[in-house]
């Protein structure tokens, strides 16, 4: 891989747009306080490490691996998620 | 101490044990111990195990959440009084579930006292995000077991924990069990006949603003009351950290407190706009420390699971298994339960044959043959539908598949406003609505469950078949349009207009009464799990028993009330038509004795010709007859005359009634859907003015009132237990008999201006 498209892989983006397969590490949780303290008390607090294990057969929801669970969540509500790819 | 400028040292300062010594349990009272735990942990499995078959379902007042108890004998001859709580993440409650468990572990639930101890169940291997309500439960200061479950499954996958140091670090006994293979239970049923002291004050840091509320909360909080028990730390949290779902919390305590709370987060979102992600990263950075020390081995990643998952996800393999798989599970509901039924039917057919003779002849005979057993056939009919279904859907959710086909299934359910998790149910109500309300229990978000409810009934069920079968066959030209069949294509459009209104009623429902902040659509992908039979037997037995105690009750009495209103007041036209079946039947017997053969079989027929007329008059001028003259108005603009009118209403006790009520009101006895002589008379029959009662045309209306109406006093019945309140079931009375009174207008009217009529 060329270090200019690494470079563009590490930037911070949505949860909802990583690529089945990958990894990354969660950033900022935003959104309504409620929905974010729910997210958060479901373990996306900043600084854990995710996989997106794949996506649903219609590309919605998506499959995630946190904290040692996995998780279908659905990729509007995966958004407010935002991570660092590794 | 040094403390950094912005943190502080804050120390939750629970009862203490002198206090809860304050409040012993009566004597007389068992020990209270509830069962606690994230969804999937095996809970049910440890509950079902502890308590054997002495088990207890209720309803908590007012809400749809199931209450489960039960008693557990204990080695010292006592026995301690169970509660199997719902499984939640957390107890700052985000759905009706998690408020019960939160209003019940801190002792403010109206009909349970506040725990003696709190059994908190953990699947050892994902310990990670389920130390999360852990976490909580040891703030609170009361006393807590903790069961480390799937310790077995744990060690074969590699991973292993060290029970005794997170023992020491929580402050509280962990016991490594197994609920599947009972390994460890007894030592659990040993801790529970201990006295378990309330674990030591948990420290945490919070930033000063917060650390000051908190405290500000603390001393509003009274020294006595529901909630003096516990920790006042927890308590200033939870009533700082509840917002939105309910005021159960906030209404336990007095008006200064809540005054204070208020004043307090108004300062907080002002000075700290993060406050509330305090508890989580604390309590997440706690747990990763734990984690780290009490994890022995750590488990590949790579399992079984990935595996099984890539085909059972699979882009296309996994849409086809979830599709076969639903053929077969419609099937077996469908065709599986039908000779079972069958057998029920035929059974309580001769029982009251049976029984019959034993009684008078007259009205006791009639109400116990006609009312009492029959009522009972009614109920005890569903239990086999209801009864494979839950056979699957525990299957599917003990191994774990039930929430890959919601996860597969999610996005085309999204179009209707309702998750995965409803499939399941409105497929099942395909063959029955009742089973099928009630398998939305496992849909966890109370809206997208209500509706699942609502439009349920909307599904073609099989009981209305039979009279699609008889008014498309009496009134629908057996002529092919293109390569289809007409009738085919009219049985298919009812099929499609039925699932069309519930995709128009639950989108107007999710716009209206059912409107509410949008839900977190988080699900678990739990392991896959070889189910335990006997769980899924007890889930089964469950809903069968459930179904028959509580909705039973209601659909026989309704049966009764409708058998007396068939029956009762007695015509006097029926006593000479009764003298004269008596004279026949006498000619019979004596035509009979003389040995000629003809003239016995043709008295015969003259006498089930006089019976039928008997059952027909007594109908028409019954109750039920002058209600159906009543509502004659009322449904005269949809083409129904009133005799259709008497089928309607006594249609409620199932819909396919509607045909052995049509053939008694035209003196046939008890003919079916394919009788041809019930086609014939209804072709021909004729109105006051001489002209055809019925034509096509009301075939077709009475067709799409059939799809539409709720005519089924059994799915009102059901929808009343699940919905625990009479709220939901007029609602959905009144809602889809206006949307079949409008639609049939519709059509009906709709056709005589083109001329149909």
């Amino acid at each position: 891989m060329t270090p200019p498209r690494a470079r563009a892989d590490r930037r911070t983006r949505k949860l909802g747009e990583l690529e089945a397969g990958s990894r990354a590490i969660v950033r900022r949780v935003s959104g309504e306080p409620g929905l974010r303290r729910r997210l958060m008390e479901l373990g996306f607090v900043p600084g854990t490490p995710i996989k997106l294990v794949r996506r649903a057969p219609m590309g919605d929801p998506i499959e995630l691996r946190l904290r040692g669970t996995h998780f279908s969540i659905r990729t509007s509500e995966a958004d407010r998620i935002d991570v660092d790819p590794f | 101490m040094s403390i950094p400028s912005e943190l502080a040292e804050v120390e939750s300062k629970p009862a203490g044990p002198a206090q809860v010594r304050e409040h012993p349990p009566p004597r007389s009272r068992r020990k209270l111990v509830a069962i606690a735990g994230g969804p999937n942990c095996g809970k049910s499995t440890l509950f079902n195990k502890l308590t054997g078959l002495r088990q207890k379902v209720a309803n908590y007042p007012g809400v749809t959440v199931e209450k489960k108890g039960g008693l557990c004998a204990l080695r010292s001859g006592r026995a301690v009084e169970l509660l199997d709580l719902p499984g939640t993440y957390s107890l700052r409650p985000g759905s009706p579930d998690e408020v019960v468990v939160r209003d019940v572990l801190l002792g403010v639930q109206a009909d349970t006292p506040l725990p003696d101890l709190t059994l908190l169940v953990l699947d050892a291997t994902c310990l990670d995000r389920q130390l999360y309500l852990c976490m909580q439960l040891m703030e609170m200061g009361r006393p807590v077991i903790v069961a480390l479950n799937m310790m077995d499954t744990a060690r074969d996958e590699g991973l292993d924990i060290d029970a005794g140091l997170l023992s020491r670090a929580l402050g509280a006994p962990v016991i490594p069990i197994s609920a599947r293979t009972g390994s460890g239970i007894a030592q659990l049923r040993d801790a529970m006949d201990r006295e378990i002291p309330p674990p030591r004050p948990v420290t945490r840091r919070l930033p000063e603003p917060l650390r000051e509320g908190v405290e500000r909360i603390e001393k509003t909080l009274p020294p006595a009351g529901p909630l003096a028990a516990l920790s006042r730390f927890h308590v200033a949290m939870a009533l700082l950290l509840d917002e939105g779902e309910d005021d159960s919390l906030i209404r336990a305590v007095p008006i200064p407190a809540r005054r204070e709370v208020m004043i307090v987060r108004t300062r907080l979102d002002a000075e700290i706009p993060d406050w509330r992600s305090h508890e989580p990263i604390g309590h997440y950075h706690a747990i990763e420390e734990l984690i780290r020390k009490a994890t022995l081995r750590v488990k590949p990643e790579v399992s079984l699971r990935e595996r099984i998952d890539r085909v059972l996800t699979h882009r296309v393999l996994g849409p086809l298994i979830f599709v076969l798989l639903m053929a077969v599970v419609f099937q077996s509901v469908f065709m599986w339960a039908t000779p079972i039924m069958n057998a029920i039917d035929a059974g309580v057919s001769a029982l009251g044959r049976f029984i019959a003779p034993a009684l008078p002849a007259g009205p006791i005979r009639s109400l116990v043959v006609d009312g009492a057993i029959a009522g009972v056939g009614a109920v005890v009919t569903f239990v086999p539908q209801i009864a494979i279904l839950f056979l699957f859907i525990s299957l599917m959710e003990d191994s774990g598949y039930l929430a890959r086909g919601a996860f597969i299934m999610d996005r085309l359910m999204r179009g209707v406003g309702l998750s995965g998790r409803a499939f399941i149910p409105l497929l099942s109500s395909f063959a029955c609505a009742i089973p099928g309300i009630m398998a939305t229990r496992t849909i966890d978000n109370r809206r997208d469950r209500l509706t699942t409810i609502l439009i349920a009934p909307f599904m073609s069920c099989s009981a209305r078949l039979p009279v699609y079968a008889l008014l498309i066959g009496a009134f629908i030209p057996n002529r092919t349009v293109g390569f289809l069949s007409l009738p085919g294509l009219v049985l298919f459009s009812l099929y499609v207009l039925g699932i069309l209104a519930a995709v128009l009623v639950a989108w107007a429902l999710k716009r209206t009464a059912l409107r509410g902040s949008r839900p977190l659509y988080v699900m678990e992908l739990p392991p896959y799990r070889v189910p335990s039979w006997r769980s899924v037997l007890i889930t089964v037995r469950d809903r069968a028993g459930l179904f028959v105690q509580k909705a039973g009750t209601v659909i026989l009495a309704v049966s009764i009330v409708l058998w007396f209103l068939a029956s009762y007041p007695k015509n006097s036209e029926v006593r000479p038509l009764e003298k004269r079946l008596e004279a026949v039947e006498d000619g019979a017997a004596r035509a009979a004795a003389h040995g000629s053969v003809a003239e016995a079989s043709a008295k015969r027929a003259e006498a089930t010709q006089l019976e039928n007329e008997i059952a027909g008059v007594s109908l028409r001028d019954s109750f039920a007859g002058q209600a159906g003259r009543l509502i004659e108005p009322a449904i005269a603009p949809l083409g129904f005359d009133w005799k259709i009118g008497i089928a309607l209403l006594s249609s409620f006790a199932a819909r396919e009634v509607m045909v052995s009520t049509m053939a008694t009101v035209y003196n046939l006895g008890d003919a079916d859907q394919t009788s041809v002589s019930l086609r014939e008379k209804l072709r021909h029959a004729e109105n006051p003015r001489g002209g055809r009662a019925y034509s096509p045309l009301m075939a077709v209306s009475l067709m799409v009132f059939f799809v539409l109406a709720c005519q089924c006093m059994s799915t009102v019945a059901v929808v009343r237990r699940e919905t625990n309140s009479w709220r939901w079931p007029i609602f959905m009375v009144v809602m889809m008999n206006a949307l079949a009174w409008i639609a049939s207008f519709a059509v009906y009217q709709g056709g005589k201006l083109m001329g149909l009529g």
